[in-house]
């Protein structure tokens, strides 16, 4: 394009730059995000709820950590493979970290819980972060995904979410609405489509 | 092959094209419950509008920032002034890392710039792994719409085409038996990937990370399990901060099919242990654009396809028929900016309703531009002589207030007496599939006059 010489990497940055230095409008100041006109009267642990039911997750309020895998171990009966991130149930897995070396095992995994410190209420959207994941992989891999997360940590919109993980210094991390799904055929809603097939959510 | 043309061939098949109209409506009506259920949507709107528009004005500064922190984090950036050199970079680090089987998910940019092509003719294979994309793969077809790549398919086309591809059973388009073996196809690819690639939709000029936003989570199957990460994003793509992803996020899934998130929206930083990770940042007539002072608003877009959900042409022809990998309202005014001449029908194919500019969540002035291009087209390329006539007569007949009234007259009076033959006849292109209405007996300003 042009006859401009592309083999030299430098030389298309500074052309591209140049461009866009000469192309430009003249500055424009960048908006103030003032999160007061987005208030509203909403509860944010109903709101939350009724968020995540939409995009198709379950949501079970619970007690106590044992209560949780209570409930878990009748739903997902012996036979599973599964695997918890969370801290003293190391009884409750049924391979050790190092089985997910193999491609094989990683791709048998059904039952995978892990927990969350942020959770945003108008979306129903879960931040699963690098430093609580052993593999960035597992959530979407699992068949089933299992998310604990407390009510303390909801917050109302995405504003406030991203308030509180400026701090963190996160090499990856994701927020997570419901299962996978598409309506890719005829636009008809298909639950479980490339990630996981399931995803239920203990509110504590 | 214009507009008009290839849209009649999309309106033979007139059981589907009702369907797409309305399949499409539906989903534009999902967006407006959502968006109407969000307190200060239009704050949020203006947020968009004014984020994006100041980036435009400071792009360069912040790609170079945006450089800086992506090498800071170990990630290895690449430039690309077109399609061609793009896939000449990704194709490098293909070969560099003996890449013969690749995973992609939804990028519209190498759709651009025509990457499969390019390296399937190097003997790699290369599977688009959003449903919808795999599908339109299959079929050897482009994607219609930005977002649901594969709304011109039915099911029962769907079904035949897997039955031929992945040994489906029969099932009569049985839309929940497709997906999941699709699921299990794409698994095997996911598995089996010497690298994945995805495009980008918020690249994060002080943190250097970007956001790739999926439903699937195809993305994430993708650049977790490959030992190589390639995202290609245009210019356009820059936000300054983090936090104001929380304004985006909130607007791109509502917009697009009223969803309040998409399932997954992955925020990259760094590459995983032992993995690379690629960006490759593509200008690809994006500068161009920039220094239009009418047009370069386009470059605000988010992608979420709302003005294609809400155009009452694009519903009715497809997207096939705008001949351009964005295709509807915001197609047709970036499409003229490539190629006037291949894409000069474009801007025609519009009402100027209004309507795309009203749902934008970055208030992209759709219409106007619409209308601006109309201006250039018409002086830059030759117009029909049937055209070029007709607005000279009617431009006549609007200046000259008694021409007007008599011409009026006649009109009435024909269209209250004259056969319906002779009213549609072949010269009246308004008479086409649709009856005028019968002309009334007064004008406007008889009426007016006449009032008591
Ligand atoms: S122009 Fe606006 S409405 Fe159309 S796809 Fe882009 S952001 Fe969405």
């Amino acid at each position: 394009m042009n006859g401009i010489k592309t083999e030299n990497k430098m030389s298309s940055r500074d052309a591209i730059l140049s461009r866009i230095k000469t192309n430009k409008p003249d500055l424009l100041e960048l908006p103030i995000i003032n999160v007061d006109v987005f208030a509203d009267s909403r509860n944010i642990v109903d709101e939350f709820v009724l968020k995540v039911e939409v995009s198709g997750g379950h949501v079970i309020k619970a007690s106590t950590t044992d209560d949780i895998f209570n409930q878990i171990n009748t739903m997902f009966p012996e036979g599973k493979v599964k695997y918890t991130t969370l801290e003293n149930t190391a009884a409750f897995n049924t391979v050790d970290f190092d089985t997910f070396k193999s491609q094989k095992a990683l791709e048998n995994l059904d039952v995978l819980v892990l927990e969350s410190d942020l959770g945003v209420a108008e979306n129903g959207a879960i931040w699963i972060k690098d430093t609580t994941l052993p593999m960035r992989v597992l959530p979407f891999i699992t068949k089933h995904l299992i998310i604990v997360i407390n009510q303390t940590q909801l917050v109302p919109f995405m504003h406030q979410a991203y308030q509180k993980i400026a701090t963190e210094d996160n090499d990856f991390g994701v927020f997570l609405a419901g299962p996978s799904k598409t309506a890719d055929i005829e636009q008809s809603l298909v639950i479980g489509a490339q990630g996981a097939l399931s995803l239920t959510l203990f509110l504590r | 092959m214009n507009h008009s043309e290839a849209a009649t061939i999309f309106n033979k098949n007139e059981k589907k094209v009702n369907w797409h109209d309305k399949a499409l409506w539906f989903v534009r009506h999902k967006r407006d419950k959502s968006a109407h259920s969000v307190e200060g949507w239009e704050e949020l709107r203006n947020l968009g509008q004014g984020i994006k528009a100041h980036t435009l004005s400071n792009l360069d500064n912040y790609l170079i920032q945006f450089e800086e922190n992506a090498l800071k984090n170990g990630v290895q950036v690449h430039w690309a002034q077109d399609g061609d050199e793009h896939n000449r970079i990704v194709h490098s680090i293909l070969k560099e890392h003996n890449a013969k089987k690749v995973v992609k998910s939804k990028s519209m940019l190498t759709e651009e710039c025509h990457l499969n092509p390019y390296l399937e003719a190097d003997g790699i294979e290369i599977i688009d792994t959003d449903l919808g994309e795999r599908i339109v793969q299959l079929a050897k077809e482009t994607p219609s719409h930005i977002v649901l790549p594969a709304i011109h398919k039915t099911k029962e086309e769907v079904d035949e085409l897997f039955q031929e591809h992945l040994g489906t059973k029969p099932c009569g388009g049985d839309p929940q038996y497709l997906t999941g073996e699709a699921r299990k196809h794409l698994r095997e690819k996911f598995v089996n990937a010497d690298a994945a690639i995805t495009g980008v939709n918020f690249a994060i000029a002080d943190t250097g990370g970007f956001v790739v936003c999926t439903n699937e989570g195809n993305a994430d199957m993708g650049a977790h399990l490959a030992p190589v990460h390639i995202a290609c994003m245009g210019i356009e793509k820059i936000i300054p901060k983090q936090e104001h992803l929380g304004v985006f996020l909130r607007l791109l899934a509502r917009s697009a099919t009223g969803q309040h998130i998409t399932t997954y929206s992955s925020h990259f930083k760094k590459p995983r242990k032992g993995t690379k990770m690629h960006i490759v940042i593509v200008d690809n007539g994006r500068t161009e654009q920039l220094s239009r002072p009418d047009f370069r608003a386009s470059l605000q877009c988010i992608r979420c396809g709302a003005c294609m959900n809400t155009c009452p042409i694009y519903r009715r022809s497809g997207g096939h028929s705008y001949d351009a990998t964005i295709p509807g309202p915001i197609g047709s005014i970036l499409s003229p900016g490539k190629d006037l001449t291949k894409h000069s029908s474009l801007p025609f194919a519009s009402t100027l309703c209004g309507s795309c500019s009203d749902v934008c969540p970055v208030k992209i002035d759709i219409h106007t531009q619409l209308y601006k291009w109309r201006q250039i087209i018409t002086k830059e390329t030759k117009q029909p002589y049937v055209k070029v006539m007709s607005m000279k007569m009617m431009g006549d007949i609007f200046s000259k207030p008694t021409k007007f009234e008599k011409v009026g007259k006649v009109a009435r009076w024909s269209l209250r007496n004259l056969p319906k033959g002779i009213i549609n006849s072949k010269p009246n292109v308004w008479g086409k599939e649709r009856d005028l209405p019968s002309g009334p007996v007064e004008s406007f300003d008889e009426w007016y006059k006449n009032r008591k």
